[in-house]
């Protein structure tokens, strides 16, 4: 951290961090961010050009993210706009045909579990590299050689457009699809991207998949729903999905509202539902207002509440898992709530 | 200040925050941009303080930064009052208004006739070169000086404690303790204590205690107000040690014109002193076979490195290795302040010794964790009961840690 002092807020603070970028590339550092926060902003100080002068005679790659938190409302901004700078330290290469980048899940763990369509991505030979916040730098710096970008998580996709637009390589978003037909196009589209086809490996999961959107939508059927804080996937496509099975949005709590969210909205509006949209904080009042609109189930917990409303919980378990056992584990503890409110085990 | 490899040192912002959001019935409104107050209760939740005032802040946007618009203070304010019903509320400071020069002192005396029942006060020391130190300082005097009221002496003899913060690692076990000794030498209850077990009435009763004792310099002006005021005599320092305790609780016993229960004070030192005798031969062995291991160097809050250290060298028969204060203010010639280079440096030369300070620091020298005394902290703190610094049971916490550590490395 970079700590300002008063002079620098009058003056300036690009002398310092000059030196202080220095140090770090004296002691090694492969890379330097540097993360503008709300004084920088305020006084205009331009880091832009400061690393774009110093970088000719600086070994690390410098890069940097504007995040004034005046300019945003909340969290994700930040963090798509710190990964779209990991993209500022990538380097042109040669596409490997057997080389895949997983944009938002980690190297290490088994939580989540690996989604079924990245092992089998494996299994045939294919060379994953697992690009998100825990990542090494050297991934991040390597990943234009690949043929393909896989897109798990909703703070990827902009480093992804990037991608795309600045080393041609396209990209399949994995995580805004829920419906089975839906995920077979997505599965068809990796297939195209990679010349591969695939055989009958899904075809287990399609089939139970297919049965529970079936069972789902003969019994959540003009059900309303609300979205809390503690729904951790991006709000619009499962709202867009519920609505599908005939499910209707009542009120939807959004962090942010980005551009990749309008697409789904429209897909809302064109099926007639306007819910009301809110960004929770607060959770005593948000608990009232909820229980104000009374959904007949909540997706996500709702804190403080008087326990009134069904909750499908812990959706965290499910941010980064994508496909068909997504959409099994989602229908399955919608039903689970569900039979639980009918007074009968799951 | 520049680059910062740890944590850097509290701002007088964080210092006003881990002030003010432990106390009860009170709702502190920071004009400031969304999401600082979550962060600051996750660091409270952290620290064990998960019950407190209720934490806003009001966001701002580019308008209102390039137009001064402050109106949403104004709303929130209102639905604050409307709807939580405060018996206080705190308006803090950040670093964007007080770069464009919001006047929140102004603002607090336009919005507080509006609110006849609901003091509003505002706090300063949200800007840069001012360290946490100066805003505990400001809060605890501004606590102070505003909410207590004329209630007399309460006829159920009571003190006040001043200055035990969030801030302060380890803050409830230290009160917890000065609370027992209190109670057993000399049968007082706390009245007010300030402010990480307090609520905004009992600071208004502040007025009412015997006796004040200030746990940290940063109190002592809040306690010179309060003893003009309403004439409180006060006690200063922390008591560490058995030798450092028994003085302490004689300045209380002066200052409160009573003598202490002595039957009390014999049954703390007597079973002090026999735990203590246990293991003299263990530490005057490594004293004399291995002199490096039994250095100590210690770096915290000033108050608690001089007390640490004092217990140490003074009655323990350890070396002092190096040691110093994470606030320039306090620095002293035995106890500077030291740069992060500087006790980078500072501490090497006592490899082989104990070092007591911050867990960042700690886990940057591979050093026994257990021997954290000051923050920033890397742990969850969940249970309240761990055992305190100060008193009888501080005295026997430490040597205890001293000791196992010592003979973990033999």
């Amino acid at each position: 951290m970079y700590v300002l002092d008063q002079n620098e807020v009058v003056f300036g603070c690009r002398k310092g961090l000059v030196a202080a970028v220095k140090e770090m590339d004296r002691s090694g550092a492969e890379a330097v961010m540097l993360i503008s926060t709300c004084i920088p902003e305020v006084i205009g100080e331009d880091l832009e050009c400061m690393i774009r002068e110093m970088q000719p005679d600086i070994k690390a790659k410098l890069s940097i993210v504007r995040i004034g938190h005046f300019k945003c409302n909340s969290h994700p901004s930040g963090i798509w706009k710190t990964l779209v700078a990991y993209g500022d330290l990538m380097e042109d290469a040669d596409t490997r045909s057997d080389t895949v980048n997983v944009l938002g899940r980690g190297p290490d763990g088994d939580h989540p579990p690996m989604p079924k369509l990245l092992k089998e991505l494996s299994d045939r030979g294919f060379r994953l590299r697992f690009l998100a916040p825990g990542s090494g730098i050297d991934d991040f710096i390597a990943a234009p050689d690949a043929s393909l970008n896989l897109v798990v998580s909703q703070f990827m996709n902009p480093l992804a457009d990037m991608m795309s637009q600045r080393y041609g390589i396209s990209a399949v978003s994995l995580h805004e699809t829920y419906d089975v037909e839906g995920i077979d196009l997505l599965h068809s589209s990796v297939a195209d991207a990679l010349n591969i086809s695939w055989d009958s490996e899904f075809k287990e999961q399609r089939e139970k998949a297919a049965a529970l959107q079936k069972q789902a939508a003969d019994v959540f059927r003009g059900t309303q729903f609300v979205m809390t804080r503690e729904n951790m996937l991006m709000p619009l496509p499962l709202a867009a999905y519920l609505s599908e099975l005939g499910m209707i949005p009542a009120l939807i709590h959004m962090e942010e509202y980005y551009p990749d969210d309008k697409k789904w909205a429209k897909v809302l509006i064109e099926k007639g539902h306007d819910p009301l949209v809110c960004h929770m904080v607060n959770e005593e009042t948000d608990a009232k207002a909820i229980e104000l609109v009374g959904p007949d189930i909540s997706f996500g917990e709702i804190p403080r509440s008087s326990g009134k409303i069904r909750c499908v919980c812990d959706m965290q378990d499910l941010y980064g898992c994508i496909g068909y056992e997504r959409t099994i584990a989602l229908l399955e503890r919608m039903l689970t709530v569900l039979n639980r409110r009918n007074g009968t085990e799951a | 200040m520049g680059l910062c490899r740890f944590r850097p040192p509290m701002s007088g912002r964080m210092g006003i925050l881990w002030t003010l959001a432990s106390l009860k019935d009170a709702a502190a409104v920071e004009y400031g941009c969304m999401g600082h107050m979550m962060y600051g209760r996750v660091f409270l939740n952290r620290a064990g303080l998960s019950e407190g005032a209720r934490l806003y802040s009001t966001h701002i946007d580019e308008t209102d930064i390039s137009m001064g618009d402050t109106k949403r203070l104004d709303r929130v304010i209102c639905e604050i009052i409307s709807n939580d019903r405060p018996k206080a509320v705190f308006l803090l400071p950040s670093s964007v208004p007080m770069v464009i020069g919001t006047d929140l002192a102004a603002l607090s005396r336009e919005l507080q006739p509006e609110y006849p029942d609901v003091p509003i006060i505002p706090f300063g020391r949200g800007s840069f070169d001012v360290h946490g130190c100066d805003g505990v300082r400001d809060a605890l005097t501004t606590l102070a000086e505003t909410l207590p009221e004329d209630t007399g002496i309460d006829p159920d003899p009571k003190f006040n404690i001043i200055g035990s913060c969030a801030d302060m690692f380890r803050f409830g076990a230290d009160a917890r303790e000065t609370v027992r000794i209190m109670r057993g030498a000399f049968g007082l209850n706390p009245l007010c204590i300030m402010t990480s077990d307090a609520s905004v009435d009992d600071i208004r009763k502040m007025g009412g205690a015997r006796v004040n004792l200030v746990m940290r310099r940063e109190g002592e002006k809040a306690a010179a107000c309060l003893n003009k005021r309403f004439g409180t005599p006060c006690v200063s320092g922390r008591p560490y040690g058995v030798e450092g305790t028994l003085e302490w609780i004689e300045a209380v016993a002066e200052a409160l014109g009573i003598s202490p229960d002595q039957e009390f004070i014999r049954s703390e030192k007597t079973e002090c002193l026999r735990r203590l005798a246990y293991a003299a031969p263990m530490v005057r062995h490594i004293l004399r076979s291995h002199p490096d291991e039994a250095a100590v160097s210690l770096g915290g809050h000033a108050d608690v490195v001089k007390g640490i250290l004092g217990y140490a060298v003074g009655e323990v028969g350890l070396k002092k290795g190096a040691c110093w204060c994470d606030c320039p203010g306090m620095a002293s010639e035995d106890i500077p302040y030291l740069s992060e280079n500087e006790w980078t440096e500072a501490v090497r030369p006592y490899g082989n010794g104990l070092l007591m300070a911050n867990a960042e620091v700690l886990m940057h020298f591979g050093c026994n964790q257990n021997l954290q005394i000051s923050n920033p902290d890397t742990r969850w703190r969940v249970n309240p009961y761990e055992p305190p610094f100060v008193g009888f049971r501080g005295a026997l916490n430490l040597a205890d840690l001293w000791f196992n550590a010592m003979l973990e490395k033999n």
